[in-house]
């Protein structure tokens, strides 16, 4: 089936094409004429109307033409359904609909913007809907963590909560959650990213860590581990203090310098200089 | 020149290597590669290591390669120090930074899960940035209201 807009498509008459090829009509063509022609063409082409007014593809209210597509054709992906909120926000300049509203529109915009060709511009915008529909569908709770690891603390604490339910013994994801944090002290994790994607409050997360460890707080033990390993490297004597923030996990140096002091009174400096005298003296 | 970064890019090992190209080094190549190796290949290929604990080009505190990179240049664009904040609260999980970095997000990371090629990529990513560049110097004053009659 052929479908007809008016020309210059920002989002509507991009975001509606782009759910009509991948959930209506995989084989519909698009086309776009001054806003004047839009009935005229439409009738001699055989073509259905779409994002304009008067015809049944509009807004309808509050809704836009995504909206009405999704309804008409009676559409339930949830990720479509999670992308409808933020195509109206930035279609009808209502931002404050979806927080991701005022991102598409910026890009959207520019992208009109750059190309001025309707159907360049059209190609572009599949890939922008294809990246939210894979984003709504398979990422929406993920968040920019850099490291793989992060899935196997994730991991762990699911088993936790499992384990929880069914015993009341020190579970096993003690000792696993353990080891993991000793090889992996150099990353980069909050307890409030691991409960966030659990959906678990992080207080109650925070409670039942320090029952199996130590009674101290999972960043309490994190940042320990860390500051010990620092002392190691520092003793082995090969790394710069640089090389050894890096290495134990903090982000820059007046972190690892601020902590390192907190759990040994001293500057990493100090500790290093007073530690190479110790030796030599040792030696001499 | 060459840089080198991590493999699999999103946010800020896209929009540096676009950052460069504008307003830095038209003729720069961009390598990826696994983590663990670059600074090893950096070394070998004679390349810039950034974005990675460790490098020059990098994170200091808040801030992002990008801003660093917009510092470091003296870039002195209204429309680049916006985009940096953008980027910034999309690159570090401060969705609130700004009312865009959200949406960038999630288009970056769809676009990511999309294509598992790293140049490719780039690629898109370049076009995704100059759209933003586009939007920040030209139109972001326009609003997108609906009023198709307006025109006729």
């Amino acid at each position: 089936m052929k479908w007809i807009t008016r020309e210059r498509p920002k989002i509507d008459r991009i975001a509606c094409p782009w759910l009509i090829k991948n959930f209506v009509d995989s084989e519909a063509e698009f086309i776009y004429v001054p806003a004047e022609r839009v009935k005229e063409q439409a009738e001699k082409l055989k073509a259905i109307p779409f994002d304009v007014t008067d015809v049944e593809f509009s807004h309808h209210d509050d809704k836009c033409t995504f909206d009405y597509i999704i309804e008409k054709y009676g559409i339930e992906d949830p990720a479509v359904l999670s992308m409808a909120p933020i195509v109206r926000g930035a279609d009808t300049d209502r931002h404050d609909l979806a927080s991701q509203a005022s991102g598409l529109w910026a890009i959207s915009a520019g992208l009109a913007y750059n190309n001025k060709d309707d159907h360049e511009l059209l190609e572009k915008g599949m890939m922008i809907y294809d990246a939210l529909y894979s984003w709504a569908k398979h990422l929406q709770k993920e968040k920019h963590t850099q490291n793989p690891v992060d899935h196997l603390f994730i991991d762990v604490f699911n088993k936790f909560i499992k384990q929880k339910a069914a015993q009341k013994k020190t579970p096993d994801w003690v000792k696993e959650l353990k080891q993991i944090i000793q090889d992996q002290v150099d990353t980069n994790l909050s307890l409030t990213d691991i409960s966030k994607s659990l959906n678990i409050h992080p207080s109650y997360l925070s409670r039942e860590f320090s029952k199996h460890f130590n009674s101290l707080s999972f960043g309490e033990y994190i940042r320990k581990l860390r500051i010990e390993k620092a002392i190691e490297l520092i003793k082995a004597g090969s790394y710069s203090l640089t090389e050894i923030a890096y290495l134990t996990g903090f982000s820059d140096q007046s972190h690892f310098t601020r902590i390192f002091k907190q759990h040994t009174g001293k500057n990493p400096s100090t500790y290093k200089k007073e530690l190479s005298k110790s030796n030599a003296g040792t030696k001499g | 020149m060459k840089w080198i970064t991590r493999e699999r890019p999103k946010i800020d090992r896209i929009a540096c290597p676009w950052l460069i190209k504008t307003f830095v080094d038209r003729d720069a190549e961009f390598i990826y590669v696994p983590k663990e190796q670059v600074f090893e290949k950096s070394k070998e290929l004679n390349a810039i290591p950034y974005d990675l604990p460790g490098a020059e080009y990098s994170h200091y505190g808040e801030e992002c390669t990008f801003d660093y990179i917009v510092k470091k240049h003296s870039i002195d664009d209204s429309a680049i120090h916006e985009i940096a904040a953008i980027v910034r609260g999309a690159d570090t999980n401060q969705f609130d930074l700004t009312k865009q970095s959200a949406g960038l997000w999630a288009i970056s990371a769809g676009l990511s899960y999309n294509y598992r090629d790293d140049h490719e990529m780039l690629e898109i990513g370049m076009k995704l940035y100059d759209a933003l560049y586009s939007w920040a110097k030209f139109v972001s004053d326009e609003k997108h209201v609906w009023s198709p009659d307006l025109k006729i």
